[in-house]
C-alpha cells in the first residue's frame, strides 16, 4: 500500500470511504479499477489523504448497503479498518472482472448468499401471505363466533343507552298513545310475557304509536314500538302476543347488537375485546341513527320465532295466534304490511313453527282479560 | 442558493436566498412568502407518471413546486405543515438518503427525487409504508420532522435501534432489519413499541423526537363525536 500526496486530477466522486476518524456520512472519493487493484482519489486534501492504492491482495469484499446492492471493500488492520462503499454498477463490474478469483470467488459467494437470502425471504413472505390469507378466510367464516364473542363483552348499559337514543328520536316524530283500551291491552300482553322471561337483564319499555302501518319493532336494550295498524289487523290478543314475543326475543338474544357489530366489522370486534370503549361508543352513537332500519338475518328471525314460541308457551298464551297472524299477513296485500318486509313469511317458516309447537307440552291457554273488539275499536278510533 | 433556518425549535421557517435564475424544489404548499421576483412553477417531478406514482405510492404531494428567481434575485420563506424542526444538509453527490414520505420540505433544483419501493417486510412493518423517497444528487436539502430532529452517526458495523415511527431519513449506506422490540410477541406490543428498526452503519440516521401516529391517537380522544 502506498500513498501519494499532493493534488491529483480529480474525477467526480463515485464511492464513499468510511473509517474511525472519518465522518459518519463518509468521505466521497473517486475509485478507479486497474488490473492490480484499486486507486482511490480523495477530493478532501485537508485530511492529507490524496491518493491511495489498494492492491487486491490487501482487501476483502462483501455486499452491503440498504438493499445489499453495494460493494463493500475493507482493508487495514483490525483496529483501523477502513471501508469503501461502491455503488456505481460500472465500477462494480470493472472490479469483478479485474479482481483475482480468490476475491471474486468470495464475492460470488456473497452475491449467492444475498440471492439465497432474498429467495428465502420471498419464500417466507409467500408462506406468510398464505397464512395471513388463510387466517382472513378463517375469520371470514367464523365471523359469527367472533361477533358473538364481541357482543358478549358489550355491557347491557351501553346497549340501553344506544337503544334509548334511537327510541326517543323516533317517538318525538310520532303520536304516542298514553291511555285507552289498546294501550292497556298491549301492556297486559307484555306483562304476561315479561313475567315469564328467565334472567331478564332489560327493563322493557313498550309504546303504542298512532300509525296505520302494520308493524312493530324492537330496539336494542328493550325499547319496543307497536303501531295501531298492527292492532287493527290482528284478530286477537294472542296474535299480538305472538308478534311481541318474537320482538322481545330479538332484544333478549341481542340480535340488534350482533348486526351492529357485524356492520362495524372486525376492527370493532377487536376494539370491544381490547376494551376500547370510548372509540366504540362514538361509532355506535353514529350507527344508532340507523338502528331503525336495521334488518335481522334469517338465522336471527328463526331464533326469535322459536324462542318467541317457547315464551308464549311458558306464559300460557295460545301460540296458534303467532302462526295464524304470520300466515294471514303474508296472504294479504304485501305493500301495506310493513312488518312483512322485514319479516318475510314463508311456508317453510310456518312449517317450522308448527313443528316446534308439536314438541312443546300441551297446556291450557289462559285467555286475556280484555275484550279484543274494544281494543280494536280504541286503536281504530285514532284514525276516525 | 443560500438558506438559513429562522426561529429554530417547534415552529421554524426556512429562508432561501436565490440569485437570478436559481430555483428550488419544495413540497407543494410549503411556500409562506416570497419576493415578487420569484415565480412559482408547479412541476411534476419525474414526468406525469412519476408524479402520479409518487402521489399514489408514497402518499407525497402530487406536485412539487419549483420556485424560480426568474425576474432577478429574491428570497423565499418556506414552512412545513406540522410543528417541528427543519434540518438543512448538503448532499455531496455520492451519499443518497432515504426519506420517509412527509420528511421532504425543499431542496436544490439539482436534487433528484425518486419513489423507491421497500421490501415487503420493511414496507409492512417499518412504519413508513411501502414507498419512500430516495433523494440523491448534489445540493442543499431541507428536511422537516414532527418534533425535534436528532442525528445518529454510525461508524461501520455500529448498530442502533430506532422505533419505526420516529424515522425521518437515513443514508443509503446503512442497512436495517425490522425486529420485535422485546423478545416475545406479547411483550413487544404491551411495551408500546411493537416493531423497531435495527440500523447498521456506516451512515447517519435522522430521527424525530415525536411520533405523528401516536400524537394523532392522543388528539383523537379529545375530538367530540358529532351528534
Amino acid at each position: 500500500m502506498k500513498r501519494k500526496g499532493g493534488a491529483s486530477l480529480m474525477n467526480s466522486p463515485n464511492a464513499l470511504c468510511f473509517g474511525e476518524e472519518f465522518p459518519a456520512t463518509g468521505v466521497p472519493c473517486h475509485v478507479e479499477v486497474s488490473p492490480s487493484g484499486l486507486t482511490l482519489r480523495f477530493q478532501d486534501d485537508a485530511r492529507g489523504l490524496g491518493e491511495l492504492s489498494l492492491p487486491f491482495s490487501t482487501v476483502s469484499v462483501s455486499a452491503g448497503g440498504l438493499d445489499h446492492d453495494q460493494l463493500v471493500v475493507r482493508w487495514g488492520l483490525t483496529s483501523q479498518v477502513q471501508t469503501l462503499y461502491l455503488k456505481d454498477p460500472a465500477v462494480i463490474r470493472a472490479f469483478r472482472s479485474a479482481a483475482p478469483p480468490v476475491l471474486t470467488k468470495h464475492l460470488d459467494e456473497t452475491a449467492a448468499t444475498v440471492r439465497r437470502v432474498r429467495s428465502r425471504n420471498r419464500t417466507v413472505w409467500a408462506f406468510m401471505s398464505a397464512v395471513i390469507g388463510g387466517l382472513v378466510l378463517a375469520v371470514w367464516f367464523s365471523t359469527d363466533i367472533l361477533v358473538g364473542w364481541a357482543v358478549d363483552r358489550i355491557p347491557v348499559e351501553w346497549e340501553k343507552r344506544l337503544g334509548q337514543s334511537a327510541y326517543q328520536d323516533f317517538l318525538v316524530q310520532q303520536t304516542v298513545m298514553k291511555e285507552g283500551a289498546s294501550v292497556a291491552a298491549v301492556h297486559e300482553i307484555s306483562q304476561r310475557l315479561l313475567e315469564h322471561i328467565l334472567d331478564n337483564p332489560y327493563t322493557f319499555e313498550i309504546s303504542v304509536v298512532k300509525n296505520d302501518v302494520v308493524n312493530a319493532f324492537a330496539l336494542p336494550g328493550g325499547y319496543v314500538v307497536v303501531f295501531t295498524g298492527l292492532l287493527e289487523q290482528a284478530k286477537s290478543g294472542e296474535e299480538v302476543a305472538g308478534v311481541l314475543s318474537h320482538e322481545f326475543n330479538h332484544v333478549l338474544e341481542r340480535h340488534g347488537l350482533e348486526r351492529i357489530v357485524k356492520q362495524l366489522g372486525v376492527v370493532a370486534v377487536i376494539g370491544i375485546i381490547l376494551g376500547d370503549q370510548q372509540g366504540l361508543a362514538g361509532v355506535m352513537k353514529q350507527v344508532g341513527v340507523e338502528l331503525l332500519s336495521l334488518k335481522f338475518g334469517r338465522a336471527q328471525e328463526t331464533e326469535a320465532d322459536v324462542r318467541g314460541l317457547q315464551l308464549l308457551h311458558r306464559a300460557r298464551i295460545d301460540p296458534d295466534g303467532m302462526i295464524t297472524f304470520f300466515q294471514r299477513m303474508s296472504e294479504q296485500e304485501q305493500g301495506r304490511v310493513e312488518w312483512l318486509s322485514t319479516h318475510p313469511m314463508s311456508a317453510a317458516r310456518a312449517e317450522r313453527l308448527k313443528k316446534e309447537m308439536a314438541l312443546l307440552s300441551k297446556t291450557v291457554p289462559e285467555p286475556f282479560t280484555f275484550q279484543w273488539e274494544t281494543v280494536q275499536a280504541s286503536a281504530g278510533a285514532v284514525r276516525r | 442558493m443560500k438558506s438559513e433556518i429562522l426561529y429554530p425549535g417547534a415552529f421554524p421557517m426556512a429562508r432561501v436566498e436565490l440569485t437570478a435564475g436559481e430555483a428550488i424544489k419544495a413540497e407543494s404548499g410549503a411556500m409562506v412568502a416570497s419576493s415578487p421576483t420569484i415565480d412559482v412553477e408547479s412541476k411534476m417531478e419525474g414526468g406525469f407518471l412519476g408524479a402520479l406514482s409518487r402521489k399514489f405510492l408514497t402518499g407525497e404531494k402530487f406536485f412539487f413546486q419549483t420556485l424560480r428567481a426568474s425576474r432577478g434575485p429574491g428570497e423565499v420563506l418556506l414552512a412545513p405543515t406540522v410543528p417541528g424542526e427543519i434540518v438543512m444538509m448538503e448532499l455531496d453527490g455520492v451519499n443518497e438518503y432515504m426519506v420517509q414520505k412527509d420528511g421532504f420540505l425543499a431542496g436544490d433544483e439539482m436534487i433528484k427525487l425518486d419513489s423507491q419501493m421497500q421490501s415487503l417486510s420493511r414496507g409492512l412493518l417499518g412504519g413508513e409504508g411501502f414507498f419512500i423517497l430516495k433523494v440523491s444528487g448534489k445540493g442543499t436539502l431541507l428536511l422537516n420532522s414532527f418534533g425535534a430532529i436528532h442525528k445518529i452517526e454510525l461508524k461501520p458495523d455500529q448498530e442502533y435501534i430506532v422505533d419505526n415511527s420516529h424515522l425521518v431519513a437515513w443514508s443509503g449506506t446503512t442497512s436495517y432489519n425490522i425486529e420485535r422490540a422485546a423478545s416475545g410477541w406479547v411483550a413487544s406490543f404491551t411495551s408500546g413499541e411493537g416493531f423497531v428498526c435495527r440500523f447498521r452503519g456506516p451512515g447517519v440516521v435522522y430521527i424525530q423526537s415525536r411520533n405523528p401516529g401516536g400524537f394523532g391517537a392522543w388528539v383523537r380522544q379529545f375530538i367530540p363525536v358529532s351528534e
